[in-house]
C-alpha cells in the first residue's frame, strides 16, 4: 500500500501528461475529432493524400541515420585511434558544436548556407571549385539530410566516443601489433564493441528526426515533404485532427520498429 | 515592460485613484488578434490619439495573436460571456481576421454599428460586405486590406505577364525563374493556388460568395492539371518571406508576395529598390482585417467613436498606409487627400486603386476555400 502511495504522484503525472493524450489522440484518429462512431476514415484519407509523404519520410529519416552512423564512428574512431595530438584535440573541441544549436537555428542556418547563391556556393565559386552557373540550390531533401546529419551525428559521435574510450585498449593493441591497418581496427575490432551504444544513439536519433518540424518546414519548400509539415498543415489550415492523428500514429508505428529493436536489446544486455 | 515603469505606472495609477472620483477614468477595452505588430498599433498610436481625443478615457489592448487561431480566441471569449448570460461584455473593440469575424457575425456575437458612424459611409469595397460568404454589413469596418501581387525584377523581366494565360506561357519560356510558396507554406502561395482556381476552375464569383456545392469540386480535374504542369517549371520558395529571400539574391526574378510585406523589406533595404509589382489578370485575393464591437459591448458609444477614429481618413493615411504598407481599409479616393504624395505614388504606382477594386479578390468562402486546398494536396502534390 505504502508502495503504491509512493508511485501515485509520478504515476498520475504519467496519465494525465503521457497516457491520456497518447489514448485521446489514438481515439481521434480512429473518429471523427474523439467522438462519433469508429471507422478508419481518417487513414485512407491520409494514404490517399499523403503516400508519397509517407515514403519521403522513412527514406529521409533513414537515409539521415546511415550517414549519421557512419561519420559518428569515423569521428570517434579518430578520436579513439587518432595519432596526431593536435588533431584529435581540435576535432575533440569542435565536433560537439552543433548539440547546442536547436534544430530550428540550425535550419535557418542552412537556409541561408545551402541557398542557390548562398554561401556555400558563394565559397564554390570564387574559389573557383565550380562555375556560377553550375550552382544549384540544396534546399530540398538533401538539405533536410544535411541538416539532420550536421545536428544529430554530434550527439550519437558523443556517446560513440564515450564507449570506445571505454573498451579494452589491448584488442587494439593487439591488432596493430599484427600489422592491422586503423581502418581494418577500427571496423573489425572496435565497431563490434560498442554496437550495442551506436545503435541507441542511432535510433534515438531517428526518432528525433521523425518529430522535427521546423526543419523541413523551413528548407524543402517543395513536394514531397515529411510527415510533421503535413500534420500541422491539418490542424493550421482545416482544423482537421483525425487525418493529423492518423499521420500522428503511423509516426508512432515508425518510431515503433525501431523502439522495439531498442527494447530487445536492452533486455539482451540485461539478461547477460 | 522594465521595473521602473511598472513602479512609475502603479504609483501614478495609485496618485490618479486617489485624487480622482472613480468614474472619471472610462476604459475602452480593445482585443486584437494578428501578430504583435496589431497590439503595437494600438499601443503607441491609435490609443494615444484617441485618448488625446476623449480625455478621461483610457485605451487597454490584448493581443490574441496572429491567424484564424488568435481571432478563435476572440470568439470563444465572446461565446462564453455570451452563454454566461452577462449583460455588459468587457470587450469593446474588436480587432479580427476575416474568417472568424464572419463567424462571430453568424453567431450573433456582433453589433450592427457601421450606420452610426461617419466613415461608415466611406467604404464600398465587397469586402465590407462579404466575410468568406457571409453577409456582415454594417458589422465591420475593414481595418486594412492586405493584397498579394507578383513581385518581379524589371531589369530581367521588361514586360512582365499580364494575366495567368501569359504566365504560363513565360514559365514555359523561362523555367525555374517564377517562384511559389505551393500552399503549405504561407498564404501567398496560397492566394496564387486560389487565383489559378478562379481563372480556370469556371465561374470564381460562385467560389468567392457561394452558395455551395459540394459537387463542384469534381469539375475541377483539368485545371489542377495544369497547375501540375505549370509546377514542373517553377521554384518552390519557402515561405512568404521566403519568395522575397529569393528574389533579393536573384534565385528567381517573379513570385508572388504580400504588397505589405513587399513594401516593408523594400524599406528596409532587404530588397533591391528597383522590384516592381504587378497584379495579374482576373486577379488574385487579398483580405481585410476587421473592426467590429461586440453586440453588448460595455462601452458602445466610446467603441463607435474608437473605430470612427480608427477608420477616417487622416489615421488610415497616416497609420494604416504610411506606417505599415497595407492599403487602406476605406476607399482609397478618401485617404489620398491626406497622403503625403510620395507616399502615395509608393503604393499605388505598380498597383492603381482602378486595378485593385478590379483585380484584388476575396478569398472563396470557406467550404470551396477547404476543397481547393485539398484538391491541390491530392492532386497536384501527392
Amino acid at each position: 500500500m505504502g508502495a503504491i502511495l509512493l508511485v501515485a504522484p509520478a504515476l498520475l503525472m504519467i496519465g494525465f501528461l503521457f497516457v491520456y493524450p497518447f489514448g485521446y489522440s489514438v481515439v481521434s484518429a480512429f473518429t471523427d475529432n474523439g467522438e462519433g462512431s469508429w471507422h478508419i476514415a481518417n487513414f485512407t484519407k491520409a494514404v490517399e493524400f499523403y503516400s508519397k509523404d509517407i515514403l519521403f519520410t522513412i527514406v529521409i529519416v533513414s537515409l539521415s541515420t546511415a550517414i549519421i552512423g557512419i561519420l559518428a564512428v569515423a569521428i570517434a574512431g579518430y578520436l579513439t585511434l587518432g595519432e596526431n595530438k593536435t588533431a584529435v584535440a581540435i576535432l575533440k573541441w569542435l565536433y560537439r558544436w552543433p548539440l547546442f544549436i536547436p534544430f530550428i537555428v540550425s535550419a535557418q542556418l542552412m537556409r541561408t548556407f545551402l541557398a542557390k547563391n548562398g554561401m556555400m556556393n558563394n565559397i564554390l565559386t570564387s574559389s573557383g571549385i565550380i562555375e556560377p552557373l553550375a550552382a544549384q540550390s540544396y534546399l530540398d531533401w538533401r538539405g533536410i539530410v544535411i541538416t539532420f546529419v550536421w545536428k544529430q551525428t554530434p550527439f550519437v559521435a558523443l556517446l560513440v566516443a564515450g564507449a570506445m574510450a571505454s573498451i579494452d585498449r589491448t584488442t587494439i593493441d593487439a591488432g596493430r601489433i599484427f600489422g592491422a591497418s586503423r581502418l581494418r581496427i577500427l571496423i573489425e575490432l572496435v565497431v563490434p564493441q560498442i554496437a550495442t551504444t551506436l545503435m541507441v544513439g542511432l535510433i534515438l536519433s531517428y526518432v528525433v528526426m521523425l518529430s522535427v518540424l521546423s526543419v523541413p518546414l523551413m528548407i524543402n519548400a517543395q513536394s514531397p515533404t515529411m510527415l510533421t509539415v503535413d500534420m500541422a498543415w491539418r490542424i493550421n489550415s482545416y482544423g482537421d485532427y483525425g487525418v493529423a492523428n492518423a499521420l500522428g500514429i503511423m509516426s508512432y508505428l515508425f518510431t515503433g520498429v525501431v523502439a522495439w529493436f531498442y527494447l530487445r536489446q536492452s533486455l539482451k544486455d540485461k539478461g547477460a | 515592460m522594465t521595473l521602473k515603469s511598472v513602479l512609475t505606472g502603479a504609483i501614478s495609477g495609485a496618485v490618479i485613484a486617489v485624487s480622482m472620483p472613480a468614474s472619471a477614468e472610462t476604459q475602452l477595452n480593445v482585443i486584437t488578434g494578428g501578430s504583435q505588430n496589431m497590439v503595437e498599433y494600438v499601443t503607441d498610436y491609435l490609443g494615444p490619439l484617441f485618448e488625446e481625443k476623449y480625455p478621461g478615457v483610457k485605451v487597454r489592448v490584448t493581443g490574441t495573436g496572429p491567424g484564424d487561431a488568435g481571432s478563435q480566441k476572440i470568439l470563444e471569449k465572446l461565446e462564453a460571456q455570451s452563454a454566461a448570460g452577462k449583460e455588459q461584455w468587457d470587450i469593446d473593440v474588436i480587432v479580427a481576421a476575416q474568417k472568424k469575424t464572419g463567424e462571430m457575425k453568424e453567431m450573433g456575437l456582433l453589433a450592427d454599428f457601421r450606420g452610426n458612424i461617419e466613415t461608415g459611409k466611406m467604404v464600398t469595397r465587397e469586402t465590407a460586405e462579404n466575410a468568406l460568404g457571409v453577409y456582415v454589413g454594417g458589422y465591420v469596418m475593414p481595418m486594412f486590406h492586405s493584397q498579394t501581387a507578383i513581385a518581379y525584377n524589371p531589369a530581367l523581366v521588361p514586360n512582365p505577364p499580364e494575366s495567368y494565360d501569359e504566365l504560363r506561357e513565360w514559365v514555359k519560356k523561362y523555367p525555374k525563374q517564377f517562384g511559389y510558396n505551393g500552399i503549405k507554406n504561407g498564404m501567398s502561395g496560397v492566394a496564387f493556388v486560389t487565383g489559378w482556381m478562379y481563372t480556370y476552375a469556371g465561374d470564381a464569383k460562385t467560389l468567392q460568395s457561394g452558395p455551395y456545392d459540394a459537387a463542384k469540386k469534381e469539375t475541377w480535374a483539368q485545371a489542377y492539371a495544369d497547375l501540375k504542369a505549370f509546377n514542373e517549371n517553377v521554384t518552390f520558395t519557402p515561405g512568404n518571406a521566403g519568395t522575397l529571400d529569393m528574389l533579393n539574391r536573384g534565385e528567381i526574378v517573379m513570385g508572388p508576395v504580400w504588397v505589405d510585406m513587399f513594401y516593408s523589406w523594400q524599406g528596409d533595404g532587404r530588397i533591391p529598390p528597383n522590384l516592381k509589382l504587378k497584379l495579374i489578370a482576373p486577379g488574385m485575393p487579398g483580405q481585410p482585417y476587421y473592426y467590429a464591437t461586440p453586440a453588448k459591448a460595455a462601452n458602445k458609444e466610446l467603441a463607435e467613436k474608437f473605430i470612427e477614429l480608427a477608420t477616417s481618413p487622416a489615421v488610415q493615411a497616416e497609420g494604416i498606409v504610411n506606417r505599415f504598407n497595407w492599403y487602406p481599409g476605406i476607399d482609397a479616393d478618401h485617404v489620398k487627400a491626406s497622403l503625403d504624395e510620395k507616399v502615395w505614388s509608393k503604393l499605388f504606382t505598380d498597383v492603381t486603386p482602378l486595378e485593385l477594386a478590379q483585380k484584388g479578390k476575396p478569398f472563396p468562402i470557406g467550404p470551396y476555400f477547404d476543397d481547393i486546398k485539398e484538391g491541390y494536396e491530392k492532386q497536384v502534390s501527392n
